[in-house]
């Protein structure tokens, strides 16, 4: 595409209405060239006007009231973590204000002998302060660390989902919950390649040295794919690879099996799109 | 004639230094933002989703984001309101996308009316500019205005509208190009007013 061309398509780039490959070659462009993208935020302003035609609607009052309270949550998190912070850098303080005051008191030597057991002691009783708070704050930060990995990958594949499913040909299935977890669900969205992205809720947490398997059912035979295992939340994702044999199906379950996965289905089934 | 007054004349805070003060962690001015827009933002996503339950959480999705995003806001790319209905449009289409086509055949049957508002909010200077929104895209053909309001409401691409429509592709980019730079030459001037 020459400049011109990336001219002609910024109008629709901001629209959302080009494909994803053309889109990504225009916002290539854009991060270099100066001018498209004085043009690209004119285009934004033109179509954010477009909204304006939308009736206004008012939204019921526990909306806002929902928000407002995630938004104080969120603050008094902050907060107490801000304050903490302070909280350590005064005690240390302190113990050197101790430690420093000490030795004004009594003869030279007594006091330099006393300072210095008292200014031993303190240093221990702060290393093992220090490095209980500093346990505590690394165990904390690993689980963290694992949520926010979970969540990380939860939203790629989210993202993954919403592209494949702008692709021609893409489909969608859906799976419902069976009798062992009635109120399981799940969205497998595929496109013609084969690429799949799994979207599970309401499942279970798989029992140790088990996982959740994903099958494919063509012909009325089950083909194996991936196992996963959902979070504490009870949601899961996957991002898996269709058979070609399978492809055209339309048939989907996910079965409880060994976490190493299986070759034929062996556990209950927590989930089924129907035929 | 009298040019319309497209800003209001109280000396309430301007969208930035709502924005700015947000950044700065005042729940105040989110608040404020949030009743100032609402109604257009929330309007937006009703048009979207046409089920009120997830324009609602959508809704409430896009001001969480604009608390953790504000510090981010460059005033030299746009004007917030166009930041706002921005980040709404691509959650809404985000959402509308992730129910699936299915799903959103099942909520399109028991779509929600969208209920009137009532007349105070006619007199807002967002109505002005609505009102002149509305008459710019009247002046454009009938199917230039559908191709752009498949594009932005539907959240369709190009390509997708031309198979919805059976028409060429090329046919969609003439009839996209053309109408949207009849809506920039009408809406130009509108513009430079709004500050």
């Amino acid at each position: 595409m020459d400049h011109d061309e990336f001219q002609t398509t910024l109008a629709a780039h901001a629209l959302t209405a080009l494909d994803a490959g053309e889109a990504r070659e225009v916002e290539s462009h854009a991060e270099s060239c100066i001018d498209c993208r004085k043009e690209a935020d004119t285009w934004q302003e033109i179509t954010a006007q477009l909204a304006l035609t939308s009736p206004p609607v008012e939204p019921s009052l526990q909306t806002r009231a929902r928000l407002m309270e995630s938004i104080r949550s969120t603050s008094a998190e902050e907060r107490s973590v801000d304050e903490k912070s302070r909280n350590e850098l005064r005690s240390k303080a302190n113990v050197v204000e101790l430690s420093a005051s000490q030795k004004k008191h009594g003869s030279f030597v007594q006091t330099w002998a006393i300072a210095a057991c008292l200014l031993f002691i303190g240093l221990i009783i702060s290393l093992l302060v220090l490095w209980q708070q500093n346990r505590a704050k690394r165990q904390e930060l690993a689980r963290l660390t694992t949520q926010f990995q979970a969540t990380e990958q939860q939203l790629i594949h989210e993202r993954d989902a919403i592209g494949i499913l702008t692709r021609p040909g893409a489909r969608l299935a859906q799976l419902s919950g069976t009798k062992v977890a009635p109120s399981a669900s799940a969205i497998l969205a595929y496109d013609q390649t084969g690429r799949a992205i799994l979207l599970a809720k309401g499942l279970p947490p798989a029992p140790a040295g088990k996982a959740y398997q994903l099958w494919f059912i063509a012909g009325g035979q089950p083909l194996p794919g991936r196992v996963f295992s959902p979070g504490n939340s009870g949601e899961g994702t996957l991002d898996d690879q269709i058979p070609a044999a399978a492809v055209k199906a339309s048939v989907f379950a996910i079965t409880l099996e060994p976490s190493s996965g299986t070759q034929a289905p062996t556990g209950a089934i927590y989930l089924t799109s129907g035929s | 004639m009298i040019k319309p007054t497209l800003q209001p004349e109280t000396a309430k805070p301007s969208d930035l230094e709502l924005l700015q003060a947000i950044a700065n962690r005042d729940e105040y001015a989110l608040g404020s933002l949030y009743d100032r827009y609402r109604l257009i933002l929330f309007g937006l996503l009703m048009r979207i989703l046409s089920n009120r339950e997830e324009a609602e959480d959508v809704l409430q999705e896009v001001f969480l984001q604009v608390w953790r995003r504000a510090k981010d806001f460059d005033e030299l790319r746009g004007r917030p309101f166009t930041w706002l209905v921005t980040l709404t449009r691509s959650r809404g289409i985000d959402r509308l996308r992730l129910l699936g086509a299915r799903q959103r055949l099942a909520v399109a049957a028991s779509a929600d009316e969208a209920e009137e508002v009532s007349d105070a909010v006619k007199d807002t200077f967002l109505s002005e500019q609505r009102r002149i929104v509305t008459r710019a895209l009247a002046e454009l053909s009938e199917d230039q205005r559908r191709t752009l309001m498949l594009a932005y409401f539907d959240g369709l691409t190009q390509s997708e509208i031309a198979g919805q429509l059976d028409i060429p592709l090329g046919t969609v980019k003439t009839r996209m190009r053309l109408g949207i730079i009849k809506l920039r030459e009408l809406l130009h001037e509108q513009l430079e007013n709004f500050g």
